[in-house]
């Protein structure tokens, strides 16, 4: 058979896995030794690292296929959790029969570009909604000029990068640029994926950090552990009270701080925070663990998750995950004990 | 053709066969005919599910689906292939207008006119070509072809060739472009070595013949070894057609991901199978789902009809070819 079956072939086993294992739960109980599998975001992938080598009750396996997939596998019953960092859609809920996401961490999607400035690029959503709508064409544009007082600005063209992929952190960047713009809001709108109108797609971090690093002009969006861990440069975003803020922990603490309930579904979005936090970063996200309401591993999944919660969000500074606010922690655990065997 | 079977010596060994009862046969009659079988009930549970998975597209869409260039999986929930029918056609029929000539340059080189010992070696590396994963020669595409494209092809194609609406715009190393040079290098290996194969499948006496008649070595390959090998050629091209249709994973990582037809080949796209390829994972909605699933169909549908034209222009030229054996 030559290689041009091999997609439809991919989709279709795909397809065949996720009908049948939805229709039966999958999984044995496993008393001794608990391995507890886990699958989706790559955005919280390098705290979960830390989780993994310092909890002992289990055995942590994770693999960072990305929110979509993580939603894909939790919905087969294939993994014993999912994790994803933008909240279950309608039609996700439904299919994933009996699921609930808990807010587990926190962190923020940082701006990379590829310039070379004297100081630190600084913008507003405005004009970033403005780059990615494909109406700022141009590093020198009046409208960048106006923040960036004192720095040169080439007339090289901009491009902008988006993932092409379904992904979280695409989730989080709408949705910030759709509470900043309402042309965006009313064209684009939020999701896992756009109708992008301009600029070149890429797959996964790893593709736009490599588009950003290797186009003279670029601008993209990754999460902001990605951009440290990888030396790109990334702008300063200014917040509701006109400060410009980058994505350190103070910035995220002060995004979530604006938290004032939790609805029953636990979806939190915390972008654009108003003015009253001086110092929030606008692009935060929660990022969420999904669980089966019933499962054969509901006490061990139920330890993991709460110390997840509470004693593992001390691993999540240093990689710019902040502790997620009482409020959130409150909502969470109390989701957490609805998961029985 | 069942001429085979009727001569004495065949019809012979058949009777033989019966005459004879043998356990091992039998169970090799078996174990052939269940794998043939679960090939073919494979491929029908396949193409039921895909088509199946698809029902709400098609549902919602119909055959517009095909015409329509808008792909929006947020709010507005559109969907439609005509940018990815255009950019599979651009990119495939781009990789094998370069990759066709190179291929049979290759074999020919391979079969005809390099020195014996160099034979091995270029025809084993041409195949190694092959065996790189595709999502290796995407990174590759990404990290140095990308930027080679980008900074000095594009702009020498662009000053020279600028007055074609192909080569206008702004290079860049995600594009049409780039997806078409990974493709050529994925599709080479296969055309070149199935070429190499038919070339050396030419009687020798023939090649001897023409040159004994005072041809020259190209007036031998153009009248001998090309037409002798003419409709072999085409299955092969046919075959690399294919493999440019369905290849994924390295276009996804080089072509920008962009619904939109356009003329600049520098301008990101996307294709059928790396649109499959980026979106099926996570899809949020049924209709999406759905979508991507239409176009999965698209693509067997495609593949189905690749493979029987294929067939028919092998059938058709190997009947006009007159018989040299």
């Amino acid at each position: 058979m030559t290689r041009r079956g091999v997609i439809p072939v991919l989709a279709a086993v795909a397809a065949v896995a996720a009908a049948t294992a939805a229709t039966s739960l999958a999984g044995t109980s496993r008393v001794s030794a608990p391995t507890l599998k886990g699958a989706g975001s790559s955005f919280v992938a390098p705290l979960v690292a830390q989780w993994q080598a310092n909890y002992k009750s289990a055995n942590v396996e994770y693999n960072p296929i990305g929110s979509g997939g993580g939603i894909a596998a939790i919905t087969a019953r294939n993994v014993d959790f999912g994790a994803s960092d933008a909240p279950l859609s309608k039609d996700e809920f439904a299919a994933c029969k009996g699921c609930v996401q808990i807010p587990w961490a926190l962190s923020a999607t940082s701006i990379p570009y590829n310039l070379d400035l004297k100081g630190r690029l600084k913008l507003n959503g405005k004009v970033l909604a403005g780059i990615y709508l494909g109406q700022i064409k141009t590093w020198n544009d009046r409208r960048i000029k106006a923040l960036n007082k004192g720095l040169s600005l080439p007339s090289t063209k901009i491009t902008p990068v988006y993932r092409s992929d379904n992904s979280g952190t695409s989730y989080n960047f709408t949705d910030y640029l759709s509470s900043v713009n309402s042309t965006w809001k009313k064209r684009i709108g939020v999701g896992t994926n756009a109708k992008w109108p301009a600029g070149i797609g890429a797959p996964k971090s790893n593709g736009v950090a490599a588009a950003v690093s290797q186009t003279k002009g670029a601008i993209g969006y990754v999460d902001v552990a990605y951009a440290i861990k990888n030396h790109l440069p990334f702008a300063a975003i200014q917040n509701a009270a006109g400060r410009f803020i980058l994505p350190g922990n103070v910035g995220i603490r002060a995004a979530a701080a604006t938290v004032k309930k939790v609805p029953s579904s636990n979806e939190v979005s915390i972008v654009n925070p108003p003015r009253s936090q001086r110092s929030a970063y606008p692009i935060c996200t929660f990022t969420y663990v999904i669980l089966p309401l019933k499962t054969s591993k509901a006490s061990d999944l139920r330890r993991f998750v709460f110390w997840a919660l509470t004693g593992g969000q001390q691993y999540g500074p240093k990689l710019r995950f902040v502790p997620i606010p009482n409020k959130v922690l409150g909502a969470s655990e109390k989701t957490l004990k609805r998961v029985h065997s | 053709m069942t001429a085979v079977a009727e001569t004495p010596a065949a019809r012979a060994a058949e009777l033989r066969r019966r005459g004879r009862f043998n356990p091992g046969d039998t169970a090799l009659h078996g174990v052939t005919l269940t794998a043939a079988a679960a090939a073919v009930a494979l491929l029908g549970l396949i193409a039921w599910k895909v088509v199946d998975q698809a029902r709400p597209a098609i549902h919602r869409f119909g055959l517009h689906f095909l015409v329509a260039n808008d792909w929006d999986p947020g709010a507005r929930q559109v969907f439609g292939a005509a940018a990815f029918l255009f950019g599979t056609a651009v990119t495939s029929l781009g990789a094998l207008l370069i990759a066709g000539p190179l291929s049979i340059a290759i074999a020919l080189f391979l079969t005809e006119l390099a020195p014996r010992w160099l034979r091995g070696p270029i025809g084993a590396l041409v195949e190694m070509l092959a065996a790189v994963p595709s999502v290796v020669v995407g990174l590759w595409g990404i990290l140095v072809m990308g930027p080679f494209v980008a900074n000095h092809l594009e702009p020498w194609l662009k000053h020279t060739f600028g007055f074609l609406p192909l080569f206008r715009g702004d290079p860049s190393i995600f594009g049409l472009l780039p997806a078409i040079l990974v493709l050529t290098i994925m599709i080479t290996p296969i055309v070149s070595s199935v070429s190499r194969e038919l070339f050396l499948g030419v009687p020798r006496e023939l090649k001897e013949g023409a040159l004994a008649l005072g041809t020259t070595r190209w007036e031998m390959i153009r009248g001998v070894v090309l037409p002798y090998a003419r409709s072999g050629i085409a299955a092969a091209l046919i075959l690399g057609l294919g493999r440019a249709v369905g290849e994924a994973i390295a276009v996804t990582q080089v072509i920008g991901g962009n619904v939109a037809i356009h003329w600049s080949l520098f301008q990101p796209g996307d294709t059928l199978a790396s649109r499959i390829a980026s979106q099926y994972q996570g899809a949020t909605t049924k209709l999406q789902v759905g979508s991507i699933a239409y176009l999965a169909t698209i693509l067997l549908v495609f593949s189905l009809v690749a493979n029987i034209a294929a067939q028919a222009i092998v059938r058709k030229v190997a009947r006009r070819q007159p018989v040299i054996r």
